[in-house]
């Protein structure tokens, strides 16, 4: 089937005449292909470009260079257990959150309840984990348009949570840390100490990369009005996450479909509000993640002072075997909503996992964004919606 | 792109864009796009020079971004030089999986639990007798380490400790034979693996 086909908005044409000559040039459309092995993709993505001098046309995503057959992978597993450091593979970048969505869908499943220790510290591993993502969205972006400096700074930041990471699971990106019904370790005695820290040092950051890079001229002349997705498009093309609030819908499942214990906190929901051009556009995306961040840190801020004593392993079940039957978990990861749809079957292995990856959606709304722009901007608006390809793929 | 007409930025600094049909302010003839889609403008969008003479000469501009990036050389240096410069893991960094050696031999019984935990499938091992007290010893143990994934798994399941993750990062083979370790790669004494394992004990 002609790819073409699918995409929701019939394909707009090129001018047909040239204005000041009333006549028609011969000219035709041309087909360029972006990536997969370019900086500007954030991985293996192939998009073609089909433009017109220098005015995008159509763009037509390519996926699949990163497909692992996740899915598969999971039928074939000895246990439920065993699925968790693939799902870290997911979004590798924010591996907290993808193992946060699948052990809250299987203990669902199993009807267990962990000990109050274990939602604490998950709720801050995965804020934890919202900020890293956000820090390398952000860092990227910048470097995408042309800002290297901001990138550094973001990786400098985001060295400081790994370093909180490995010290309480030994993986700097991978972490294999919640489980079913618990956590492979508990924190270390300093972690409470260690968080605080992290936060007063991470506060002034904020300021300091909103005054580099948010409201740099160059920045805002690169992002603003640009790739304007409209909150009604956003909604139909089903997009989640900072891509869709940055478009000005509230809609945060964290929020809206409480999961674990965030109905405890108190946090705003940042959208966008078209504060340097039109809402929906590149810099209200970029500007979601930025508040995001801030939010995050109150979060992990609440949650590190109410972190009760206890045991992080007394609810690991020995085996796992839930009642035949299936389930759909969603949660809100940095890019969006994660849903697992997991069948049980009754034996020790799921008899299926499907994922719905926040990435692939948010994709999908890209060449809405795209038509009309400039080839530059394609970087631009690919940038603001933050993919990561181990997630589109799977 | 449509833009639906926005109010303007609350510092002033940025009108919207103007509709490109619309002649531009240098009075540039902007090209009109005949577009059979609604919504969707091809033409290109020209935008209004708004800089304002202290932005146009630069130099103040400069000198802000300066002085913001000339702060970070009196902070403390957070890079590494990485080969001269070693990093030390804290106990709970999860390294390659290694064999525990006590007393010149191998903890591990082959039982076969590491293997059949393993997601990816990357532990092989052929058990045989043994006159000593623990009867069963691996006769054959490979870790494929181009299948490892360094999840801790094995580490996790073992009944007798025998397997831990060490705190070795560094892995470079030459070709994928050199890649599968057999017991003479894999084999640690217990006094290298002594923060480790006494990290498990506590942590367990």
């Amino acid at each position: 089937m002609d790819p073409r086909a699918i995409t929701a908005e019939p394909q707009a044409r090129r001018p047909d005449t040239v204005p000041g000559l009333g006549r028609s040039l011969d000219s035709q459309e041309m087909v360029i292909n972006m990536g997969p092995q370019h900086p500007s993709t954030h991985g293996v993505l192939r998009l073609e470009l089909v433009v017109d001098g220098e005015i995008v046309v159509d763009v037509i995503p390519h996926i699949g260079y990163l497909h692992r057959c996740f899915e598969k992978h999971c039928e074939h597993m000895t246990s439920y257990q065993q699925v968790i450091p693939y799902a870290d593979r997911l979004d590798y970048v924010a591996a907290m959150s993808n193992e946060l969505g699948y052990v809250v869908g299987v203990e669902r499943l199993l009807g267990i309840k962990v000990p109050e220790r274990v939602e604490y510290i998950r709720v801050i591993m995965a804020e934890f984990s919202r900020i890293v993502s956000h820090l390398i969205a952000i860092g990227t972006y910048g470097m995408d348009i042309g800002a290297f400096t901001p990138f550094l700074y973001c990786m400098r930041d985001r060295e400081h949570v790994l370093d909180i990471f490995e010290r309480t699971c030994g993986a700097r990106l991978l972490y294999n840390y919640m489980w079913v019904g618990g956590l492979s370790h508990d924190v270390p005695p300093d972690f409470q100490e260690s968080v605080r820290r992290f936060c007063r040092y991470f506060k002034p950051n904020v300021k300091e990369l909103n005054d580099l890079l948010s409201y740099n001229k160059i920045f805002v002349e690169r992002t603003a009005n640009v790739g304007v997705l409209p909150a009604a498009v956003a909604v139909n093309y089903a997009v989640s996450g900072p891509a869709l609030r940055g478009s000005g819908v509230h809609w945060d499942l964290r929020r809206d479909d409480p999961y674990s214990i965030y109905d405890r906190f108190e946090f705003d929901i940042p959208v966008g509000l078209g504060l340097k051009g039109t809402v929906g556009d590149c810099w209200d995306r970029y500007m979601v993640r930025v508040h995001e961040m801030e939010q995050s840190v109150r979060i992990i801020e609440q949650a590190v002072e109410q972190l009760p004593p206890g045991d992080v392993q007394s609810a690991i079940p020995k085996r796992i075997r839930p009642n035949a039957g299936e389930l759909y978990a969603r949660t809100e990861t940095p890019k969006g909503e994660l849903g697992y749809y997991i069948v049980s079957d009754g034996t020790a292995s799921p008899f299926r996992v499907k994922v719905k990856a926040p990435s692939f959606v948010n994709l999908s709304a890209l060449p809405a964004m795209c038509r009309g722009a400039m080839i530059s901007d394609v970087v631009a608006i690919l940038g603001s919606i933050d993919i990561v390809l181990g997630e589109v793929d799977r | 792109m449509t833009n639906p007409a926005t109010e303007s930025a609350p510092d002033g600094a940025r009108e919207p864009i103007k509709q490109a049909a619309a002649p531009t302010a240098a009075g540039k003839p902007a090209a009109t796009g005949s577009t059979p889609t609604p919504g969707v403008s091809l033409a290109p969008q020209v935008r209004r020079k708004d800089l304002t003479f202290l932005q146009r000469i630069y130099i103040p501009e400069i000198v802000k971004g300066m002085v913001l990036t000339i702060k970070q050389v009196f902070r403390p240096k957070f890079t590494r030089q990485y080969p001269e410069e070693r990093w030390d893991p804290p106990p709970s960094f999860r390294g390659r999986p290694v064999l525990v050696e006590e007393n010149g031999v191998e903890r591990c019984v082959a039982c076969g639990l590491c293997a059949r935990v393993c997601p990816a499938l990357a532990i092989e091992m052929q058990a045989a007798e043994t006159p000593l007290e623990k009867e069963r010893y691996p006769e054959r143990f490979e870790i494929n380490m181009l299948r490892c994934i360094f999840c801790g798994f094995c580490e996790e399941a073992c009944p007798e400790e025998a397997i831990v993750m060490s705190d070795e990062y560094e892995l470079v083979f030459r070709n994928t034979e050199d890649a599968i370790y057999g017991k003479d790669k894999l084999l640690m004494s217990t006094d290298r693996l002594k923060t480790r394992l006494e990290f498990l004990r506590k942590a367990r």
